[in-house]
């Protein structure tokens, strides 16, 4: 039970972080945020090239969303001029709502889709909407497996 | 005042904003206490409402560009680059619209900063669009902010124009009258506001064009649209749309932090060969079928020498080691042969020239499981194949029944996957192929893209040019690397053939995105590193070479007959995969030999190149670090990262020497390009950047270079800025802001450069 116990620890705590691969943004269109359609290669054998362009792909939609100009940012505009900027001490902008959905977005697909292979989404927001960050992480368990076995023999010898 | 850097922060930062307060709200003040009262007497009682109006709209505007960040770029964590500084180019280029646009280095916030984003020292930070740093509201002026600096700018004309039309009229009905206080006052009101309107109506209309030709004031200083095109306007209304009617975007620090947290815990999901391939397939087997005969062995011996870089094959290896004890672990292998037996046939093929009679695929499908039968329905019915609906996934079960067969394709791919880096793009597909398959939806949708995928492939052999969207649409990367191949192959002499001019702003953008330490075997590695190099480029941007083609149609014949011959074959002895290794590593071997010579020639015409460099009138877009330019190693402040000498064969130096023929820049500026082109240390980039820009005049050459140098040299001696506005001849007005200042500050700190620059600029002001 003691070497049972120690197993799951060391399966808790065996995935570590390896690299990381970045999408650069794609400036072709302007400084309108749009991140690169191009897979990154060290992701070749964590996931599947069709999901992270996906994923890529609706990420793009929902920036394009954001950044629209058009009647809704206009009116916002509008109102916060006519407020003298006050309302947006108690108003969100689009591009915030837009920016919540976005992060949503990114957890769900973490937990479901990235996670489950080991790697894990950075919302671009935190690095400066630069680069969209993807954390590859090892199987430490899996990679190493003396020590972990050492470490459970040792548990069994106890 | 957002919090900026040590200098925004000085006491003395702190002067032109009190000032301007202080004169802002004092007249304002002033004229609604002794003026108004007359005035909504006199002229009618809607004056001093609007003028409050128009007061409290310009107070606003003055807060928000005081106090709004501008868009302030946080400094990029640590390990967002891992390239060594100095091994890494100074500019990337991006392709925005048409127009090349060169990112530069930040040394300060380690990342390349974005277009039209520059680094202000006086805050010490990168500001996206950043349009200058306003004195007199002591904050930049940038993305987020602009919208409210130029209503800002707007309103407070308007006002001033208001309070002095207002004022002069009140005077001049109590033209008897002056020496009373209402009079006195009205009198000093109106002359503060008759005096500072000029420069802020100036201003006003300097910015006002600004917009129109959708440019910063730093674009417009710098002069880095003057002779070119600019890829950032929209047209003048849609410009003044933009400014007024675009949503404000986001701050990017001091975020609020709600995130929930992911665990990330083993085991890992891989993805399914049936998924992953059939990219590769469709990408690479138009060419690899094309050239396999040519091509086999060069190939198999790069995937053998590319072990030689230490740290470039260990990543696959290691992921293919992984991937094979998940499939001995997981046991979740569907039939892999089916997608991959087209690519591993040339492979195959080569290996049974070589000494195996019994090609592997042969093995292959003599295990497959009736109930698998997309494999052989593939090969030879490929068009039976095209309108089949996908069959069901074949059971687990005779997956396992393949597994020891799979080890074999297995082993056969690792050679492949030897070839590492960025080559580990196509064999990875393979490896990805025998871990183990995601249990989520993926399967059915990859196995119906493998199913359709395989078939392309043996339409492709048939038909090269039949399946343009699907290879169009895997991307450029398995084409190029298979480019790469072939230009080694096809006339050996690929080293002399010259990079091509054109490059893919996308792979420019990410090839220094490899997490892959650089090493030390540059010819090496510089062709197998993760990065595209700019062969592989070429060979993207010249998939219409009449070698490519010849080579094409030449294949196309052996390689159908091959396929046929294997085709109907049935069951065949299996063949151990010791047996098959050892035919493989003769023909290996010849081939590292080859593979050697010809990368030895490759670097000889390097260096060549490089000197060539140095010492040859254009630069184009890349600068190529110098040793002679780096800062001696003594000089290097504690911490930092010493120089490294040129890596001729590192990825940047074959960029930069392709990109000799751009034939963008001119003489004047190539002495000024070599020296200290390298990210570098912080503390000694910044002498050098501004010791080498003082002796130089602006060329006319498209101004982002020259120019950007000049902008960054302007704003590193940071005291300058500052120290300059009590010398500032003409500028008492507060008015006369930001833009003077910035003037006269970048006159004072590029002495030597020529003055008729900015002539726009100046006639602005005076």
């Amino acid at each position: 039970m003691a070497t049972e116990f120690h197993n799951l620890q060391e399966l808790r705590h065996s995935a570590s972080l390896v690299t990381k691969a970045f999408i650069q943004r794609d400036y072709s269109e302007g400084t309108v945020c749009r991140f690169q359609a191009k897979f990154p290669s060290e992701l070749d054998n964590r996931i599947e090239r069709t999901l992270l362009e996906e994923t890529v792909k609706t990420l793009n939609g929902y920036y394009a969303e954001a950044e629209k100009v058009g009647g809704r940012s206009y009116l916002e505009g509008c109102l916060a001029c006519a407020t003298a900027y006050t309302v947006f001490f108690c108003m969100e902008t689009r591009y915030e709502k837009v920016l919540r959905k976005i992060s949503g977005f990114i957890q769900e697909q973490n937990e479901k889709i990235f996670a489950p292979r080991g790697l894990l989404l950075t919302d671009p927001i935190e690095r400066g909407m630069r680069v969209l960050e993807i954390s590859i992480f090892e199987d430490r368990a899996s990679g190493s497996s003396s020590p972990s076995s050492s470490t459970s023999s040792a548990g069994g010898a106890r | 005042m957002p919090a900026g850097g040590a200098d925004a922060l000085r006491p003395s930062a702190f002067i032109p904003v009190c000032t301007a307060v202080c004169l802002l709200v004092g007249s304002s003040s002033l004229f609604f206490v002794f003026t108004c009262p007359w005035l909504a007497v006199t002229v009618g009682p809607a004056v001093p409402p609007c003028s409050a109006v128009l007061f409290l709209f310009v107070l606003a505007n003055f807060t928000m560009a005081t106090f709004m960040d501008a868009g302030v770029l946080p400094v990029a964590a640590d390990d967002e680059d891992k390239d060594d500084e100095f091994r890494a180019p100074l500019y990337r280029t991006v392709d925005v619209g048409g127009v090349q646009v060169r990112m530069k280095w930040c040394s300060s916030c380690h990342f390349y900063r974005p277009p039209r984003c520059s680094h202000c020292s006086v805050c010490d930070h990168c500001v996206e669009d950043f349009d200058h740093h306003c004195p007199w509201v002591n904050n930049c002026i940038g993305r987020r902010n602009y919208r409210y600096f130029f209503l800002f700018l707007l309103s407070l004309t308007f006002h001033m124009i208001g309070v002095f039309s207002f004022g002069l009229v009140y005077v001049l009905h109590h033209m008897d009258e002056l020496w009373r206080l209402h009079c006195t006052v009205t009198l000093v009101v109106i002359s503060v506001s008759g005096l500072f309107l000029i420069p802020v109506l100036g201003l006003t209309g300097f910015h006002l064009y600004l917009v129109s030709r959708g440019r910063t004031t730093n674009e417009q200083v710098t002069g880095k649209f003057q002779g070119g095109v600019n890829p950032f306007t929209r047209g003048c209304c849609n410009n003044l749309e933009y400014l007024v009617c675009s949503p404000i975007s986001p701050r990017y620090t001091a975020r609020p932090r709600g995130r929930a947290v992911v665990h990330i815990q083993p085991p890992f999901l891989r993805p399914a060969l049936d998924g992953q391939t059939p990219a590769k397939v469709r990408g690479n087997g138009l060419q690899r079928q094309d050239f396999q005969n040519k091509k086999n062995s060069v190939e198999l011996s790069d995937m053998k020498q590319t072990k030689t870089p230490p740290p470039l094959p260990p990543k696959p290896e290691h992921s293919l080691l992984r991937s094979l004890a998940a499939v001995d672990e997981r046991k979740t292998i569907i039939p892999v042969s089916i997608p991959t037996v087209p690519q591993l046939r040339p492979v195959l093929e080569a290996i049974s020239r070589g000494s195996s009679p019994i090609p592997p695929e042969q093995l292959l499908k003599t295990t497959e499981q009736p109930g698998s039968s997309k494999g052989p329905d593939s090969r030879e019915s490929p068009v039976r194949v095209n309108q089949q609906p996908v069959p069901a996934p074949p059971p687990s079960g005779a997956a396992s029944g393949s597994l020891q067969l799979n080890s074999l394709a297995l082993a056969s791919r690792s050679l492949t996957l030897k070839h590492g880096g960025r080559k580990s793009h196509l064999a990875a597909a393979y490896a990805d192929a025998l871990g183990s398959n995601p249990p989520t939806a993926a399967p059915p949708s990859s196995l119906l893209a493998n199913h359709s995928g395989s078939s392309l492939s043996y339409d492709s052999l048939m038909h090269p040019h039949a399946d343009p969207p699907f290879m169009s649409h895997r991307g450029v990367p398995p084409v190029g690397y298979h480019s790469h191949y072939v230009s080694l192959g096809t006339d050996g002499t690929v080293g002399q053939r010259p990079p091509p001019h054109s490059y893919s702003p996308v792979f420019m953008g990410v090839a220094r995105r490899s997490p892959q330490p650089r090493e030390t075997s540059p010819s090496l590695q510089s062709l197998t590193a993760r990065g595209p190099s700019p062969s592989f480029q070429g060979f993207i941007q010249r998939d219409q070479s009449p070698t490519f083609q010849g080579l094409l149609s030449r294949d196309l014949a052996s390689q159908s007959g091959a396929v046929r011959d294997l085709g109907p074959q049935g069951a065949t002895p299996q063949k151990s995969a010791a047996g098959r290794y050892d035919s493989l590593s003769k023909t290996i071997m010849a081939s590292i030999h080859e593979r050697r010579e010809l990368e030895e020639r490759d670097r000889m015409l390097r260096l060549q190149a490089r000197s060539q460099a140095l010492y040859g009138p254009d630069f184009g877009i890349y600068d190529i670090p110098s040793r002679r330019s780096l800062p001696p190693d003594s000089a290097r402040p504690p911490g930092s990262r010493g120089p490294t000498p040129p890596a001729y064969g590192s990825r940047e130096f074959l960029m930069s020497t392709g990109v000799l023929g751009y034939g963008l820049r001119t003489s004047p500026l190539s002495s000024s390009s070599t020296s200290s082109l390298t990210r570098g240390p912080k503390a000694a980039a910044a002498p050098l950047l501004s010791g080498s820009l003082q002796g130089k005049a602006r060329s006319s050459s498209p101004a982002y270079g020259p120019a950007d140098r000049q902008a960054q040299a302007l704003p590193l001696p940071p005291s300058t800025a500052t120290a300059t506005l009590p010398r500032m001849p003409s500028s008492s007005s507060p008015s006369a802001p930001s833009y003077a200042s910035y003037a006269t500050a970048k006159r004072g700190s590029l002495p030597h450069s020529s003055e008729g620059k900015d002539p726009v600029a100046l006639g602005g002001l005076k």
